[in-house]
C-alpha cells in the first residue's frame, strides 16, 4: 500500500503530545523526519530566526512574536521535553507582559497563561495569582481552564464557583462560557445519577462503618473540622487524584507512623474571596508530604537483628503478557536529537530555585523595585535584549543582526535609488 | 464458514467489511467522546479489545446502517462511507472520516472464492482500527457537543432507500487531511482517512 510516510506518526505516537488545537500533520511529520534523521539544523536556524526577532521586534504588537515563537515551538516538539524549551519560553513570555495593562485581557495572552499554568505543578495558584494581577478577567477561556482543574481534583463545588465569577465579570465570549458551564453541570449530574444507580445496585444494605483516612465535608463556613459523624454523607465522596469509585478504601491503620498530609490545613483561597492575599511576597511554602528529616546514614546500628525490612522480589506477573503472532522488530529505533549546532553559549538554563510562581513573584518585587529605584543592582549593557529569549545571545550575534540589517536596508536604498534614476533616464 | 479459512467468497468479504465498518464506527465515536465513555462496553475482537456502544438507540441506528451497507457492499454498488461529526448547536463540520471502497466487480460474476486467509485480513483491520486509535495524538480536542451523521456514496442509479435521504458532502473548508492504512478482502479494499479542520498556527 502506498502508505509510506504516513507511518512515522503511528510508531512515535506515544512521544507526541496532544494538543487542545490539535496539530498540523505536515509539521508534525517534518518533525519526526527530522528527529529520526538528526537533522536540527532546520529546527535551530528557525529558532534562531525566532530568538533575534524577539530582540529586533520593533512594532507595537511584540506578544505577536512570542505567541508565533511558542506555537512553533509546540509543533515542532511534538514530545515536548528539554529540548522545545516550552515551559521556559512560557515562564518568560507570561512575566515578559504582566506589566503591559494592553495585554491583560488578550486572548493570546491569557492563552499563554493557560498553557503555562498547566504546565506547573499548582496551576490553582498560578489563576489566583492571575485573578490578583487582573489578567484575563474578561476572556471565558481563563475561567474555563480554572475550573476544569478544579474538576480534575474533584471539587465541583468550586468549579461550579468559578463559573460564577465568570459571569459577574461578563467574561467574553459569553456563550462559550455559557455553554461549558451547562456541560459541568450535565457531568456533574451525571455523575450523581451514576453514585445513585451504584448505591441501588448493590444487594447488602450498605452499613454506616467508620473509614479512616477519608476527609471530610466542610460544615458551615468555617474550615476545622469537628465532625463525630465519619459515615454517610459526611464523607467527601470524591477526593483529589485518581478517582477510585466505589467503596474507599478500608485503611489499615495498625502501627503506622505515617505523617498524613491534610489538605484542609494548607492554606486554600477560593475564588469566592479574591484579592485577600496581595501576592507580594512569596507564599509560605506548602504543606509537605511524608517529609523525613535529614539524618547520618552511615553507622547507623541496627537495633536488632532481623528486624529489617526487606523488599521482596517482585513476583512474576500472574499473567500472559500479550504478544503479537505476528510480531515483529520495529522497523526503526527512535534515535536522539544532534545537540544544538550552536554551541557558543548553552541553551539558558531555567532557574531551578522554587516553583514558577515564586520566580514570577520576584520578578515582580525586582520589578517595583527598580521602579522605585531602590534596586541594588544596575546593569550597564543591555542585559535585557542578551536574556530575554529562551537561549543567551552575545554582543556579537545582536550586533550581527544589526549590521545585517542596515545592510538589506542600504541596499534596499540603492536599488531604489536605481530605479528612480533608471526612470528618470527614460524620461 | 468453513470455507473461508481457505478463500473469500463475495458474501464473506462484504461481511467482513460490514463488521469492521460496525467496529471501526463504534470506536470513532468512543474515541472522540461523541457518546458518554460510560454507555460503551468492553469486547474482544480481531485480537483486541474494542468499545462497543450500549446506548439501545444507536445500536440499533448503526445496525440498520450496517445490514443495509452489507447489501450494498454485496452488490458491489457503494463507493465511500463517510462519518461526519458536527457541532451540536452551530452545525458546522469538524471532522470527516471517510472511508473509500474500491469494489472488484469481477467477483459478481465468478462465484470462486479468492486465495486470501481470512487471519492477513481481520491483521490487517486492526491496524486500521489501532490507527484510528493512534489519530488521538495529533487531532484537536472537540471541546462542543457534537453529533454525528453517516453519509455513504452508492453508484447514481439506486434507489435511495426508506429513511435514508440525499445529502450534500459536508466538506470541511481549510482542512488538514490524514491517510490511514487500508486493508483489502482481495474483493473490497477500504482505504480510510480523517479530515480536520487546520489548526490556526503554523
Amino acid at each position: 500500500m502506498a502508505e509510506g510516510g504516513d507511518v512515522e506518526w503511528e510508531l512515535s505516537k506515544e512521544n507526541i503530545q496532544p494538543l487542545r488545537r490539535g496539530r498540523a500533520i505536515s509539521a508534525l511529520h517534518q518533525a519526526l523526519t527530522q528527529q529520526q534523521d538528526g537533522l536540527s539544523s532546520v529546527i535551530n536556524q528557525q529558532r534562531q530566526a525566532f530568538e533575534s526577532e524577539l530582540r529586533m521586534y520593533e512594532g507595537d504588537d511584540p506578544l505577536d512574536v512570542w505567541d508565533r515563537y511558542i506555537k512553533w515551538t509546540e509543533q515542532t516538539f511534538p514530545q515536548g521535553g528539554k529540548e522545545s524549551n516550552l515551559t521556559t519560553l512560557l515562564e518568560r513570555a507570561v512575566t515578559r507582559f504582566t506589566e503591559e495593562k494592553k495585554y491583560h485581557n488578550d486572548p493570546r495572552y491569557v492563552d499563554l497563561w493557560i498553557k503555562f499554568a498547566e504546565s506547573c505543578p499548582e496551576p490553582l495558584d498560578i489563576y489566583r495569582y492571575m485573578q490578583a494581577q487582573g489578567i484575563g478577567m474578561t476572556q471565558a477561556s481563563l475561567y474555563i481552564a480554572w475550573s476544569e482543574e478544579y474538576e480534575n481534583q474533584g471539587n465541583f463545588h468550586k468549579a461550579d464557583l468559578v463559573y460564577q465569577e465568570g459571569f459577574k465579570k461578563c467574561a467574553e465570549p459569553h456563550d462559550k462560557l455559557l455553554q461549558f458551564h451547562k456541560s459541568l453541570q450535565a457531568r456533574v449530574s451525571r455523575q450523581v445519577m451514576m453514585e445513585v444507580e451504584d448505591d441501588d445496585s448493590d444487594e447488602e444494605p450498605k452499613q454506616p462503618e467508620r473509614v479512616s483516612l477519608v476527609d471530610l465535608k466542610y460544615r458551615g463556613k468555617k474550615k476545622a473540622i469537628a465532625l463525630v459523624n465519619r459515615t454517610g454523607p459526611a464523607i467527601r465522596s470524591v477526593s483529589g487524584g485518581l478517582q477510585s469509585r466505589g467503596a474507599p478504601v478500608l485503611g489499615n491503620a495498625s502501627n503506622t507512623r505515617l505523617m498524613i498530609f491534610d489538605e484542609s490545613k494548607a492554606p486554600t483561597a477560593g475564588p469566592s474571596e479574591p484579592r485577600l492575599e496581595p501576592w507580594m511576597a512569596p507564599p509560605t511554602s506548602r504543606a509537605k508530604e511524608n517529609e523525613k528529616r535529614p539524618e547520618k546514614w552511615c553507622d547507623v546500628k541496627k537495633s536488632k537483628f532481623g528486624h529489617t525490612v526487606m523488599a521482596p522480589p517482585p513476583s512474576k506477573p500472574t499473567f500472559q503478557p500479550f504478544v503479537d503472532e505476528s510480531d515483529q522488530p520495529p522497523t526503526m529505533t527512535p534515535c536522539k536529537i544532534n545537540p544544538a549546532v550552536n554551541t557558543v553559549l548553552s541553551a539558558r538554563k531555567p532557574c531551578r530555585e522554587g516553583t514558577p510562581l515564586k520566580r514570577l513573584q520576584e520578578h515582580h518585587l525586582q520589578q517595583k523595585e527598580a521602579e522605585l529605584g531602590k534596586s541594588q543592582e544596575q546593569s550597564m549593557y543591555c542585559k535585557d535584549l542578551l536574556l530575554s529569549g529562551a537561549t543567551e545571545f552575545c554582543f556579537e550575534e545582536l550586533r550581527a543582526e544589526r549590521y545585517f540589517k542596515k545592510i538589506a536596508q542600504d541596499t534596499q536604498e540603492v536599488s531604489g535609488q536605481k530605479d528612480h534614476s533608471g526612470s528618470s533616464a527614460a524620461k | 464458514m468453513s470455507s473461508t479459512l481457505k478463500g473469500i467468497t463475495l458474501k464473506g468479504s462484504a461481511e467482513l467489511v460490514a463488521e469492521f465498518f460496525s467496529f471501526g464506527i463504534n470506536s470513532i465515536l468512543y474515541q472522540r467522546g461523541i457518546y458518554p465513555p460510560e454507555t460503551f462496553t468492553r469486547v474482544t475482537h480481531y485480537d483486541m479489545s474494542l468499545q462497543l456502544t450500549t446506548d439501545p438507540k444507536l445500536k440499533n441506528y448503526l445496525t440498520n446502517v450496517v445490514s443495509q451497507l452489507k447489501e450494498w457492499l454485496f452488490e458491489c454498488t457503494v463507493q465511500k462511507l463517510v462519518l461526519v461529526i458536527t457541532c451540536l448547536e452551530t452545525n458546522e463540520v469538524l471532522e470527516r472520516w471517510q472511508f473509500d471502497i474500491e469494489c472488484d466487480k469481477s467477483a459478481k460474476e465468478s462465484s470462486a472464492p479468492r486465495e486470501k486467509s481470512i487471519k492477513t485480513i481481520q491483521d490487517e483491520i486492526r491496524s486500521v482500527i489501532r490507527q484510528i486509535t493512534a489519530t488521538v495524538t495529533f487531532l484537536p480536542l472537540l471541546e462542543v457537543p457534537c453529533a454525528f451523521d453517516l453519509l455513504v456514496y452508492t453508484d447514481k442509479d439506486l434507489v435511495v432507500p426508506e429513511k435514508w435521504e440525499e445529502s450534500g458532502p459536508q466538506i470541511i473548508n481549510q482542512s488538514e487531511e490524514v491517510r490511514l492504512r487500508s486493508f483489502t478482502t482481495s474483493i473490497h479494499k477500504v482505504n480510510s482517512m480523517v479530515a480536520y479542520k487546520r489548526t490556526d498556527s503554523v
